[in-house]
């Protein structure tokens, strides 16, 4: 089934009707909107539509979530936004049979990504995606391999690519300025401790639990998985390599011209937080608490590196990515913009601060959504487009399998399989539970 | 005096002895937040008022209730939880009472978060996991215990059970379940109970219909009004938030109207109970109490809006339309009281404000910094003294007399 509509013809014909033929009717038709569609309606789900309202050019008219408490409060809010309640549904399949939409937002988590990306791709709907693209590099593959067959486009909540300082900064890291860089540095640092297991419960009767779980397995149900905890749970996504990790690897792929690392190392665990607990009793998170991962590039070595405790407080950046040149060290930071600090020290050190959309969450969702208009009427690939987006998901994926399986992985990018390694090589995809089916496009 | 009866004297003594101007609960003596103490003063113009007094109980967010010149909170060290029996005057310890509690940091410091009831010579306490006690108030001693979650098999809802113990009559009420819990006071048996669904974090407010008696009581998801006879609900008003954080108490405009709050980006509504199910008066994102409730005085609401991470303001706002009067963004994620017309407000970053409760402006008189970190609880004024703690359980007396 294919429900696209004729997005930029449709707007065309509406404006040139609207002056030759009747003025007075086509004059208070609202102009053209989008009909989108959330699929995971939690809070950073509705962060992203709530931008999307605020353009003035898409209509929620579809929300989905296997929680319906969080549907039903994201109607309400999307009702007093836009006043107009969206239809509400438990299971996107139903949505997308049901539902004509042109943009579709996917924010479940991680594990949730491929299977709806692919139904809306398929139905016809341009893709929103969260980042990481994919739980799986072969799910990320899947939605790529999709959106290119079906000529649709996925924009990936990758607001750094757009980000104002972002840009500027990678202007000045390519102008030279910086020297030959031979070193690039990912990182982020917290504060933490032990964690401590937290009973398991009875799942919320407003909570689809089997259906939350779904292509992963099912296990028992823990206030510390959700509402928004998901992120360190291996099963639904791939801690903060996967989190945090994706938005400063992608800094490092947008720089280089090279696509992908030839061998990626990682080591890691969580000698702070204690042993990961799941038993019919009680569970803690499982992601590690820290994770060194080293990506050999022909002509330059990344590293990325997160430590939850501690805290940072001898490095004066907390987060970024270090740039190292044979001319000084650049930092593109968060909050603390960009810095280029001049191997010279006579010579001036140049920042740029940032410039958020939203200066509290610290983000520039508006310029990903008017990008994202722009692509699809123009016909051009978007600023964060699902391939990059897929490529710097492979980092994380890489980093996160290379520490499941022990041991460094030689990558071949062009065939996206690792060389010489069968188990490695298995750790690409995971075993759905059925009903669900591994997307192999 | 030469008229009055003999038995009328113990009588009134006994009276004034256990209630003076006591804090003895949440929300003081009265529910509303209003201290009948007028033994202080909001003006310090001079000098600071003297700290009498500074110690330590743990991490958590629990209030202090002061009865018969003794203090009570509950904090939380190395996951055991502990019910302080404090000296007024020193600070001292009197007792303490300890169990094993996890600290549960869930996106703040964790710890525990009600008060402790006194009523009579009996103190109530309840902890996160549902650890219910009625301890001997003046020795701490233990007169009974139960669990909500393994002994009434009510489930804890997503940050533990927050709401503190009400006492009425010979009965013990808690906020567990779709719409609360009774149990026998003297021996913690359950009288009823409401379904095993997530509580909400309000605590149990008697409102008085016609003369009788209303339970309201807020789950993860709605409002009720029980009846604490039966544990029937009257009616329930559906109040959905993004994270099933329902914890302010409903404050009644009068018998028939309440006002009721949420944060998380939620905000408030005024609802009539005069038909047959209740109905919306208005509704309003502009006061979202995440935590403490708003106090009302004069006719206006006075409450924090906004999240402890969402740059809360504090606001005045007229029930009748739900209009705001006036908003401040100096005091934080604030608990405040009120007490001879003055808003008494702990800000979230330790200064005690005073300001007269007007609906006209914000003008504080007082400012005093009177602990460091970071402070969500409200407050508590008795016999002429502040209690004000943080989340860490830094603890002071401070005397306004």
């Amino acid at each position: 089934m294919n429900r696209r509509r004729f997005i930029k013809s449709t707007s065309a014909a509406t404006a040139g009707l609207g002056l030759s033929t009747a003025p007075f009717i086509l004059a208070q038709k609202a102009p053209f909107q989008y009909r989108v569609a959330l699929i995971g309606s939690g809070w950073w789900g509705m962060n992203i539509l709530r931008v999307a309202l605020e353009t003035g050019r898409c209509k929620a008219v579809a929300l989905c979530d296997v929680d319906a408490d969080a549907l039903e409060i994201s109607a309400e809010e999307v009702n007093d936004l836009a006043g107009t309640k969206p239809n509400t549904y438990p299971d996107f399949r139903e949505l997308f049979a049901n539902e004509e939409i042109d943009i579709a937002i996917i924010a479940t988590p991680d594990h949730w990504h491929a299977l709806p990306a692919i139904e809306a791709i398929n139905a016809g709907a341009h893709v929103f995606l969260e980042k990481p693209t994919g739980h799986t590099i072969r799910e990320s593959r899947s939605i790529l391999n999709a959106a290119r067959a079906a000529d649709r486009k996925v924009q990936v909540g990758l607001h750094r690519r757009i980000g104002p300082h972002h840009v500027s900064g990678m202007d000045f890291l390519r102008s030279g300025k910086v020297g030959d860089i031979g070193m690039v540095r990912s990182f982020v640092f917290n504060g933490g401790g032990e964690e401590l297991p937290s009973p398991n419960s009875e799942p919320p009767n407003s909570l689809d639990w089997e259906f939350y779980c779904g292509p992963a397995p099912l296990r028992p149900f823990n206030r510390k998985i959700h509402p928004g905890g998901f992120r360190n749970f291996l099963d639904f996504a791939n801690g903060t390599l996967g989190d945090w990790g994706i938005h400063w690897l992608d800094q490092v792929l947008w720089w280089t011209d090279e696509k992908y690392p030839k061998s990626v190392y990682s080591t890691g665990g969580r000698p702070v937080k204690g042993p990961a607990i799941l038993n019919d009793k009680e569970q803690t998170s499982d992601a590690p608490d820290s994770q060194v991962a080293v990506f050999e590039f022909e002509s330059f070595t990344a590293t990325w590196e997160h430590r939850r405790f501690a805290q940072n407080p001898t490095e004066k950046h907390k987060v970024g990515t270090y740039f190292y040149g044979s001319n000084g060290i650049f930092h593109m930071g968060w909050r603390d913009g960009w810095t280029f600090y001049p191997a010279d020290q006579k010579k001036q050190i140049i920042h740029e601060d940032p410039n958020f959309d939203d200066e509290k969450a610290g983000h520039n969702i508006p310029g990903l959504w008017t990008d994202f208009f722009d692509a699809i009427e123009n016909d051009r690939l978007p600023v964060a487009d699902i391939e990059p987006a897929h490529l710097s998901t492979n980092l994380s994926l890489l980093g996160m399998l290379s520490l499941k399986h022990g041991k460094s992985v030689a990558w071949d990018g062009s065939s996206e399989s690792i060389i010489g390694d069968d188990a490695a090589n298995a750790l690409l995809q995971r075993t759905y539970r059925g009903p669900w089916e591994y997307p192999v496009i | 005096m030469k008229s009055v009866p003999a038995f009328l004297i113990i009588f009134l003594f006994t009276i004034t002895h256990a209630l003076a101007d006591d804090w003895p609960r949440w929300r003081g003596p009265n529910l509303d937040g209003i201290s009948t103490d007028s033994s202080w003063r909001a003006e310090w113009p001079d000098s600071d008022p003297p700290l009498v007094w500074k110690t330590n109980v743990g991490t958590g967010l629990s209030g202090i209730s002061i009865a018969n010149n003794k203090v009570y909170t509950i904090g939380n060290n190395d996951n055991t939880d502990t019910v302080f029996c404090l000296n007024a005057d020193t600070g001292k310890e009197i007792w303490t009472h300890s169990y094993p509690a996890a600290l549960d940091p869930k996106y703040y410091e964790g710890g525990p978060g009600s008060t402790p009831t006194v009523d009579g010579d009996t103190v109530f306490t309840i902890g996160r996991e549902g650890q219910v006690f009625s301890l001997n108030a003046e020795s701490g001693e233990v007169n009974w215990s139960m669990n909500l979650v393994a002994d009434a098999g009510l489930p804890a809802p997503g940050w533990g059970f927050n709401g503190s113990p009400l006492v009425l009559d010979d009965r013990l009420f808690l906020n567990a379940g779709t719409a609360g819990v009774a149990l026998d006071k003297s021996s913690g048996a359950v009288i009823w109970k409401s379904d095993a669904e997530e509580a909400g974090y309000s605590s149990p407010y008697p409102l008085d219909r016609d003369g009788k008696t209303q339970l309201l009581v807020s789950s993860s998801r709605s409002y009720s009004g029980v009846d604490p006879e039966t544990g029937a609900a009257a009616w329930t008003f559906p109040w959905l938030t993004r994270y099933g954080v329902n914890a302010a108490d409903p404050v009644p405009i009068d018998s028939n109207t309440l006002f009721i709050s949420s944060g998380y980006g939620k905000g408030a509504a005024l609802i009539r109970l005069t038909g047959t199910a209740p109905e919306e008066a208005w509704k309003s994102k502009e006061m979202g109490n995440q935590m403490n409730p708003c106090l009302l005085i004069d006719g206006y609401l006075y409450g924090v809006n906004g999240n402890e991470d969402g740059d809360p303001e504090y606001k005045c706002l007229a029930p009748k339309t739900g209009d705001i009067l006036w908003s401040d963004d100096s005091t934080g994620a604030s608990g405040a009281i009120a007490a001879n017309g003055y808003l008494i407000i702990l800000g979230e970053r330790g200064e005690l404000i005073i300001a007269p409760a007007s609906p006209d402006e914000f003008d504080p008189i007082t400012r005093i910094q009177v602990l460091g970190g970071k402070s969500w609880t409200a407050p508590s004024l008795a016999n002429g003294r502040v209690y004000c703690r943080n989340i860490k359980g830094d603890l002071v007396c401070v005397d306004l007399r």
